[in-house]
């Protein structure tokens, strides 16, 4: 019988390669070029706030008050800020922020409310009854009316910041945690391994932790973004971090200003890099999605 | 389940309030006062009572509708608040209306064409939109539009300062010169609101787009929808069920959106000095205006409410499955 | 000529992975089977042996990854693998009518019942709305729907498995088809019901003189219903002939121990259980799929088992057609 398109394949297959990097990498840019995208962009910012102090020309706080709000040249690529700072500089450092905030606010995040929604789950009832309820209740809020409440309630510290916005986001991975544990609670792995006399808390670290870290890690992602997004505003707002910090939110803030009367490089470009950031890491949490639709790996 | 919902809500805020940092006697009373001034003052607030005895007259003042006085305006809050509640309503009406007719046949012309061209597009644009700051956005387009162009008029209020406003009616202008004839009032105020409205109906867009998308191409992944196209209907009939099917889950999310979206409201009141209950909310909150914050969370609890409740009547209306019809 | 000849269809799932390999799940290899117009055919196997897949390659119903790598299709004198997508559709619904598992999902949520098989009727025959409505009646009370005036309009969340699953019947005969396609048409539903609706089929079956292939991984509903079986492993049919041949004196290993799985013991004795997994579709052993679960495998079974015919019309392929212990 004449060679068809499958037998071709199958020899591919048969000349199977070891695992690379390489080919990893090009195997989810085909698959998701989306997903590729996030994580080129995130590490872009990831290099820049780990190398910040080489990256940048000129230190992001010392004003140069004969330069004030020049407007972008060779010496101050982003031109410099109405203290005279140089904003490119401030931007680099700025990626400090972005991580800063986001990795401990994320993580603060699935700590709470991974073993929440694990328990919430498995045990249901009441305990699960009112946590729902509650969460319910809270998405009534815009998010950011609700951090900026709480921030301003609490005192106004990076600290702060990172805890509340922390909390705010834990019920986001208590759900997705939630629904896995709910699918799984009466499956016959689950049963099995609590006849084979495990304890619960095996049961749930062991057995049903690992099925919902799938959807959890998507989520990881937006919420990092979200996390970003939100500190920033909060800056912008004036609550939290404090201009002349070089934090891309409260730049923003001191550019607001100068919008209207021309200086326009001491705002745009913060926010040039918080869209990218953020950008990226909702590329990375969108993309995730595409590695589990079969549709995105046929080959035709 | 809204009346639990709200005292839930109203509950918790009111604690919030009081047992965290907003505390105003610091501020009203300032640096040099003594302590029996403190005390003074606390007695004055009724703060010297205990918390659930604050809470109960708290409670029984707002049912009888007074929401008490906003120290930053010196008037009763509900006063403040009825008087801006439906200027943003104007500001969120046209932008998520926009919205939602610029995001909802994106999302379902790129789910009939999964990974296709349009798809590839509108996905990266909507992920764009969930990334840009509502502020940021705003500032670029008054840079652009009033700074560089002199399209638009700067960001200053609803209105321009050589216009007079038209006479008290809704509390939109747009709507009360109409109603009073008031041409040049009309057109001021509808210069005002154009780039205020595309900033949140770009920022809205972005979230619908998405999940239209998501909803559609679950419904055309359904028992239903693959059974239609066995039994071999036209694709244009099919497609007419997907829509049919869809409509329940996206006005339910739009619903869900809009309450979500004030938020965003209120950063762009921020930037365009709106002057509706966004920015009063988020003034209120960062200057400690506590009766003044309590009052503006009972009323977005109250607006998602009354949202819910029209969602619902909407769902009824399409879904032979619910009881009402 | 018969109604429909399948020959040699293989149907893979081709997919990249993300180590920018393809990998291909080969689901379906060399599915060949006669139907004549008018006969019942069962098509029984595991979950996951292909059935199901087999019936949507037929219709053109595949969706990426999912693609028919070659193979022909002949219903009615047509090649399908041939034919342009909008004939295709053409013939389902009208020619090829489709009865599946979920009855009640299946049906559209927001559409009255009656609109539902108007709209099928309208999709196809086209003509006056009153005669689609007239034939509406008649097929609801074919398929047994009591009091069918009332229940026209009633909304699908209505209905119970049942007689959800008569009004799929029913909207499948609006067109008055040639071949019924059922797929697993009983299995979400009450015991009681599940005799009724597979009465009713055959009984339809006869009335109308269509031919039916009903899909099922019950042994028993096949050796009740249908004239012919095929018996399907890891996307190949093992065993095919007509029922009583089969039933009398099956040849493959895997049929026997179908057989003896069943509750009812169908006469035959001497095969055992086989346990084991289904094989991985993206690894299949060379040779039989069967080979790593048969008590009779020897090396020769790592060469691809010929078709041999046993009997009039029966076909098994195995290495030891005939020729195992009794
Ligand atoms: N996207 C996919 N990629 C690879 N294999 C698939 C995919 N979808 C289905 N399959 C495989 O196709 C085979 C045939 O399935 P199906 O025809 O539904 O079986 P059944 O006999 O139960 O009806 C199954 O073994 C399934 O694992
Ligand atoms: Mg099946």
């Amino acid at each position: 019988m004449a060679e068809t398109v499958g037998d071709e394949f199958k020899r591919d297959r048969a000349a199977a390669r070891p695992f690379s990097l390489k080919n990893r990498f090009i195997g989810i840019a085909r698959v998701s070029p989306t997903l590729a995208s996030g994580v080129i962009i995130i590490l872009a910012f990831g290099f820049m706030a780990v190398f910040a102090h080489w990256l940048m020309p000129h230190d992001p706080v010392s004003a140069y008050p004969e330069r004030v709000l020049k407007p972008p040249s060779a010496e101050h690529w982003f031109g410099t800020d109405g203290n005279g700072m140089d904003v490119f500089s401030r931007v680099i450092y700025g990626a400090k922020f972005g991580f800063g905030i986001a990795i401990p606010a994320v993580i603060l995040a699935v700590a709470i409310g991974v073993p929440v929604g694990l328990v919430a789950g498995y045990r249901g009832g009441l305990l699960d009854e009112v946590l729902m309820r509650f969460f319910d209740g809270l998405r009534v809020f815009p998010s950011i009316i609700l951090a900026l409440a709480v921030v301003a309630a609490t005192g106004q510290s990076l600290l702060n910041v990172v805890l509340v916005l922390g909390f705010l986001d834990s019920p986001v991975f208590a759900r997705v945690v939630r629904s896995e544990v709910l699918s799984l609670r009466s499956s016959v792995f689950v049963e099995s391994a609590k006849a084979a006399g495990n304890p619960t808390w095996r049961i749930l670290f062991i057995h049903l932790l690992p099925n919902a870290i799938q959807g959890a890690t998507a989520q990881a992602a937006v919420r990092a973004a979200w996390a970003v997004r939100i500190s920033a505003t909060l800056a912008f707002l004036g609550v939290g971090i404090q201009a002349p910090t070089p934090e891309w939110g409260a730049m923003i803030r001191q550019g607001a200003e100068f919008m209207v009367t021309g200086q326009w490089w001491v705002g745009i470009f913060p926010g040039i890099a918080l869209i990218f950031l953020v950008f990226g890491l909702n590329l990375f949490g969108d993309g995730l999605q595409d590695l589990m639709d079969p549709r995105r790996r046929a080959v035709n | 389940m809204a009346i639990p919902l709200l005292v839930g809500i109203v509950f918790v805020t009111f604690m919030l309030v009081r047992v965290g940092g907003l505390d105003p006697v610091g501020r009203l009373a300032g640096p040099t006062a003594t302590a029996e001034e403190f005390e003074m003052i606390r007695a004055e607030l009724g703060l010297d009572e205990p918390l659930w005895k604050q809470f109960a007259i708290y409670g029984g003042n707002v049912v009888r509708g007074d929401l008490g006085e906003s120290w930053l305006s010196n008037r009763p809050v509900l006063t403040d608040l009825k008087e801006r509640a439906f200027i943003s309503i104007e500001l969120l009406f046209w932008g998520v209306g926009i919205g939602t007719l610029i995001g909802v046949p994106i999302g379902l012309r790129a789910a009939f064409r999964p990974n296709g061209r349009f798809d590839q597009i509108s996905r990266v644009l909507s992920l764009l939109g969930f990334s840009i700051p509502t502020y940021w956005l705003g500032l670029v387009m008054l840079f652009v539009f009033f700074y560089l162009l002199q399209w638009a008029p700067p960001g200053i209020g609803r209105i321009s300062l050589m216009v007079s406003p038209p006479d008290h009616i809704t509390g939109s202008y747009l709507i009360d010169g109409l109603l009073t004839a008031r041409w040049g009032a009309v057109q001021s105020a509808a210069a005002h609101l154009v780039l205020p409205v595309i900033c949140l109906a770009i920022v809205s867009a972005a979230p619908i787009i998405k999940q239209t998308r998501a909803i559609a191409l679950e419904v055309l992944s359904s028992d239903a929808a693959r059974y239609a196209r066995a039994s071999g209907l036209p694709p244009k009939t099919v497609r007419r069920l997907v829509l049919r099917n869809s409509a329940t889950p996206v006005v339910t999310f739009v619903g869900t959106e809009i309450t979500g979206l004030v938020g965003t409201m209120s950063l762009i009141e921020y930037v365009f000095a709106w002057g509706g209950l966004g920015q009063y909310g988020l003034n209120a909150i960062v200057r400690g205006d506590f009766t003044a914050v309590q009052g503006y969370v009972l009323t977005l609890a109250l607006f998602s409410v009354i949202v819910f409740l029209i969602v619902d009547i909407i769902v009824n209306l399409i879904e032979p499955r619910s009881e009402l019809t | 000529m018969s109604l429909l000849e399948v020959e040699n269809l293989r149907t893979h799932f081709i997919s990249r992975d993300i180590d920018n390999q393809i990998r291909v799940a080969e689901a379906l290899n060399d599915v060949s089977f006669t139907l004549e117009a008018g006969k019942v055919l069962g098509f029984v196997g595991e979950t996951g042996a292909g059935k199901s897949l087999t019936a949507q390659s037929i219709c053109g119903l595949l969706r990426p990854p999912a693609k028919v790598i070659c193979g022909r299709v002949t219903f009615d004198g047509h090649d399908l693998t041939a034919m342009p997508a909008d004939d295709l559709n053409a013939l389902r619904g009208a020619e090829i009518a489709m009865v599946v598992q979920n009855p009640r999902t299946s049906l559209d949520p927001l559409t009255r019942i009656v609109d539902q098989l108007v709209r099928i009727h309208q999709a196809h025959a086209g003509g006056p709305l009153a005669a689609s409505r007239t034939r509406a009646m008649e097929m609801m009370e074919a398929v047994g729907i009591p009091d069918p005036k009332n229940r026209a309009n009633a909304w699908p969340h209505e209905l119970s498995g049942g007689m959800a699953q008569r009004v799929l019947i029913a909207m499948a005969l609006m067109n008055n088809p040639k071949l019924l396609i059922a797929d697993e048409p009983t299995t979400g539903l009450d015991v009681t019901v599940q005799a009724q609706i597979l009465d009713l089929l055959k009984h339809l079956t006869e009335r109308f003189g269509m031919a039916m292939i009903i899909i099922t991984h019950d042994l028993g509903i096949v050796a009740h219903y249908s004239d012919e079986i095929a018996v399907m492993f890891a996307g190949t049919i093992v065993e095919a002939g007509p029922v009583s041949e089969v039933f009398e004196a099956p040849g493959h290993p895997y049929t026997r121990s179908l057989i003896a799985a069943t509750p009812e013991r169908l006469k035959v004795g001497g095969g055992a259980k086989l346990g084991g997994q289904p094989p991985d579709l993206y690894n299949l052993p060379s040779g039989c799929a069967l080979r790593t679960r048969c008590v009779f495998a020897s090396d020769v079974c790592a060469t691809p088992p010929p078709r041999t015919r046993v009997g009039p019309d029966h076909d098994v392929n195995c290495h030891f057609a005939g020729d195992l212990p009794s």
